[in-house]
């Protein structure tokens, strides 16, 4: 019988949730219809519309050496093209964002093709080719893995994801990148994700209520959302897990 | 310095405070009596980009404003999360209660009784203000920072 990836063990919403995110074969359910200039603007890396800078010439000119991994591995058409290679960072609050740092780099790395994520406690940083990565940062934004209130896009000075919530219900920015309007209740970027002003207010949209972050957060939180402890069968995986590298560590022989 | 004699408070919103928040909370507070000081805790935000590819750039945010306190003004530089009180007695400690039931109306809070002041100079603030430094200051003001308390007049 063919190998079937389980994701990852629990029973409750949230591990539902990881293994959807996981599953390259759920087709994440889109949300929002963020522009690719309007991502162009918030990364911050080149202007919009201006040709992809390149770190070498395209491969077709570069004269590959004979390889049998590079037969075997089509490249990106980032790769292809020469791009340079650059990044987006998220940094998800624990009230209920829908993805957060470790699931980040699992769903990419199953998901995308040619992308570096770097996992940190409260942030996310995917690195590859500059077209590769205006392509996949719309799937991160534009899906379900982005509340615009608690998911922020933050390059530097990212700190926000432990704490507290502001009374509007945004994840506090010391740079504040992007701003609730009061009047029609969408969050718009006002900065790019370091912090520097954009020229135009780059809008992505209402953030989700309450009810629809329970159904899609991927985060256990024993106060906001489902307990870690109440998941049985994740439970059960751990101490399993546990039990057998506690044994491992003995070295046990077989007799 | 703070003296262990006195009560202290700590009152923890369940949210970020907003300056207007703080403003309207503040003003009746410091209406009362029997409070002696009051600590404004949060994180910093700075006027200017501290570090990363923009630093120093400016850094615009709403929520570091100049509010009014019993007629005198006070910069706010951080994103008020707690409130930390020294007591005369902690008698004052009902109506603090009443006071916050009254502000924070849209989501709870907390008070917790407690030492959440320093008891005794640190090096840093033995370095910045010297072995006669004003005790009044210490534990109160981040020895860093080049700016003093605001004296309110209060009630006396």
């Amino acid at each position: 019988m063919a190998y079937k990836p389980q994701y990852g063990p629990g029973s409750t919403i949230v591990a539902e949730n990881r293994r959807k995110y996981m599953n390259p074969g759920h087709k994440l359910e889109t949300v929002r219809a963020t522009t690719d200039e309007d991502l162009v603007l918030i990364m911050g890396h080149r202007a919009p519309g201006s040709a992809y800078p390149s770190a070498h010439p395209p491969l077709s000119e570069a004269g590959e050496p004979d390889c049998p991994i590079r037969k075997i591995v089509a490249p990106t058409e980032g790769a292809k093209a020469g791009d340079r290679v650059r990044y987006i960072q998220f940094a998800d609050s624990m009230y209920n964002a829908p993805c957060h740092p470790y699931l980040r780099s699992y769903l990419e790395s199953y998901r995308f093709r040619g992308v570096d994520p770097g996992t940190l406690s409260g942030r996310q940083i995917i690195e590859c080719r500059e077209r590769d990565l205006e392509q996949y940062a719309k799937d991160l934004v534009n899906t379900e893995l982005f509340d615009p209130a608690l998911t922020g896009i933050r390059g530097a000075t990212v700190h926000g994801h432990s704490l507290r919530l502001d009374e509007d219900g945004m994840m506090f920015d010391m740079l504040q990148r992007c701003v609730l309007d009061k009047k029609d209740g969408i969050v718009k970027y006002v900065k790019n994700q370091i912090g520097e002003a954009l020229d135009r207010e780059v809008k992505v949209g209402k953030p989700a209520d309450e009810k629809w972050l329970k159904a899609h957060s991927s985060i256990y939180h024993s106060m906001v959302n489902t307990p870690y402890r109440d998941d049985e069968e994740a439970i059960d995986y751990i101490k399993r897990i546990h039990s057998l590298r506690v044994k491992y560590g003995f070295m046990p022989k077989e007799a | 310095m703070t003296n262990a004699i006195y009560p202290q408070v700590r009152v923890a919103p369940a949210r970020l405070l907003n300056p207007e928040t703080v403003e309207q909370l503040l003003n009746l507070l410091a209406a009362q009596e029997g409070i002696r000081r009051i600590l404004l805790k949060g994180q910093s935000l700075p006027a200017e980009v501290p570090y990363g590819p923009a630093r120093g750039a400016p850094n615009p945010h709403s929520k570091r404003r100049t509010i009014t306190v019993l007629d005198e003004e006070v910069e706010l530089r951080t994103h008020v999360g707690t409130i930390i009180m020294e007591l005369e007695s902690i008698e004052v400690l009902p109506a603090i209660r009443a006071t916050c039931d009254e502000v924070f109306t849209r989501f709870p809070y907390s008070i917790q009784e407690g030492r959440f002041m320093k008891t005794q100079a640190t090096t840093s603030d033995y370095a910045k203000y010297g072995p006669d430094a004003d005790e009044l200051l210490l534990g109160l003001v981040d020895p860093k920072s080049r700016k003093g308390p605001v004296i309110l007049q209060g009630t006396r």
